[in-house]
């Protein structure tokens, strides 16, 4: 009997490591315990890099070098991986090796705005819409949720004419409770 | 056995509408908590046709009350605007020790019977109707309780089975669930899911439930040999495509589903497992 891994009876025996690269390796590879943790960590990569392919010209075409370390440092942070997951990609990012080489315009506006599709697809409170702003750009990105049987969520980027107080940290939201753009009530932090 | 498909998003309504009328679906089924923010009035006059409604994050098992509260509440709303012929959630996990998976993960059917039948009773409570759960394509070897559990469930708390044929299927490929073991399930359910499904990119191979292919032949086989366990009257097949959605394709998967229930339950075999399902 092989004990130099971690019994696996049930899913629920696997949930640590289901986003844990280091605690993929602690399992051999020709058991499929490997392969339903690597079949989660590849909805984890799919779910970054489909949606923000740019970030695999700065890494290489497998992407584990964004992937790998953000994955270990999202995990020492505890990361919720919620609607803010590629937020807390950019604020890696910014304390990365490849902080000197962001396109920070292009980058950022993908990464806000697949954030506030995440957020518009999966938030089921009653606000209607979400702005997220950084402080490293004036340009605000709204996520609206579906309201129409023929829609479905609308990501829309916003130059206001009057710049709004950056965040106290990268970045900040707040949400809409129709779907019409209200005042400012000022920016909440992202939650981890 | 009437047939349906699954309409998750709007970019898909004019192929349901073209599916209705052409005739190859009887039913629209709405991930209803996508449409949230719509009109409940709009989902109810949206297609010319019964409707289900399939829950996706209630997280019933996670949520705390008052979000739970609040989310039946919304629900109701459209169970009253469109009176659906089932609702139907998911027991599974989304989260973690406060992590969110985006593959979802499976319950420990053996461990938390007694935490979900509460759970599930409380949830039907709240949305005040029998709910049809979703049996999960398991991989590891817990898979192997999940019927046992759903038989449980179903004489603790009222609740249906939504049973997920396809999910099945990547069960018994997965961790030798047999198919035989959810004759009961399938006898007592009256609403069923099927979709396609692939195969891991890495070995050893595993079935992952993905939505996005041809239905496959030992899924159409079980559909087939169970035929009769399946079908009765009320019963619903709602066909789920939730990528390469390609008209022509569903069509072709629809036109399998519809023939093995249209052929006349008559034969030795069926005889065989109707009187076995009767024994």
């Amino acid at each position: 009997m092989n004990l130099s891994y971690p019994p696996t009876r049930a899913d629920r025996d696997l949930y640590p490591a289901l986003m844990s690269i280091e605690e993929s390796e602690n399992f051999p590879r020709d058991h499929k315990s490997f392969v339903r943790i690597d079949t989660s960590l590849r909805v984890y990569w799919h779910t970054l890099f489909d949606i923000c392919p740019d970030l695999l010209t700065l890494s290489g075409p497998d992407g584990m070098a964004i992937f790998r370390p953000f994955m270990a440092w999202a995990a020492r942070r505890r990361l919720a991986f919620d609607w803010s997951f590629y937020l807390w990609v950019y604020v890696w990012l910014q304390e990365s090796e490849f902080r000197d080489r962001l396109d920070r315009d292009g980058l950022l506006q993908t990464i806000m705005g697949a954030s506030a599709a995440r957020w518009a697809i999966l938030d089921r409170s009653k606000d209607c819409g979400i702005v997220i702003g950084c402080a490293d750009t004036s340009d605000l990105v709204v996520g609206w949720k579906c309201h129409s049987i023929r829609g479905g969520r609308q990501i829309e980027l916003i130059e206001p004419e009057e710049a709004l107080p950056p965040p106290a940290n990268t970045f900040g939201y707040f949400t809409q409770p129709d779907f019409e753009l209200g005042g400012f009530p000022g920016w909440q932090g992202l939650s981890r | 056995m009437r047939i349906g498909l699954n309409f998750t998003l709007g970019d898909t309504y004019d192929m349901v509408k073209r599916l209705l009328a052409e005739g190859h679906i009887d039913y629209c089924e709405f991930l209803i908590d996508n449409f949230f923010c719509v009109d409940p009035a709009e989902i109810a006059g949206a297609f010319d046709c019964p409707v289900g409604f399939h829950v996706m994050y209630s997280r019933f098992l996670e949520s705390d009350e008052a979000t739970l509260v609040e989310f039946a509440k919304r629900l109701r709303d459209y169970i009253d605007a469109a009176d659906p012929i089932y609702v139907s959630d998911h027991i599974l996990r989304f989260s973690h020790d406060g992590r969110q998976f985006f593959h979802l993960g499976e319950i420990d059917y053996f461990a938390e019977y007694d935490f979900v039948r509460d759970r599930a009773l409380r949830w039907q409570e709240l949305v005040g109707q029998k709910i049809h759960f979703e049996n999960y394509p398991s991989i590891m070897d817990g898979g192997l309780e999940a019927p046992r559990f759903f038989e449980r469930l179903i004489d603790d708390t009222g609740a249906g089975v939504l049973f997920d044929a396809s999910n099945a299927i990547c069960s018994h490929r997965n961790c030798g669930t047999p198919l035989e073991s959810w004759r009961r399930v399938i006898g007592s359910a009256e609403h069923f899911h099927v979709a396609g499904y692939r195969q891991s990119l890495i070995e050893p191979y595993i079935a992952l439930d993905t939505h996005a292919e041809a239905l496959a032949a030992d899924t159409l086989s079980f559909l087939r040999d169970y035929r009769s366990v399946f079908d009765k009257s009320g019963a619903t097949i709602t066909y789920e495509r939730d990528d390469e959605i390609e008209f022509d394709a569903i069509v072709e998967d629809l036109k399998e589903i519809r023939k093995i229930f249209a052929e006349p339950m008559e034969g030795h075999r069926n005889e065989l497992v109707l009187s076995a399902h009767e024994s």
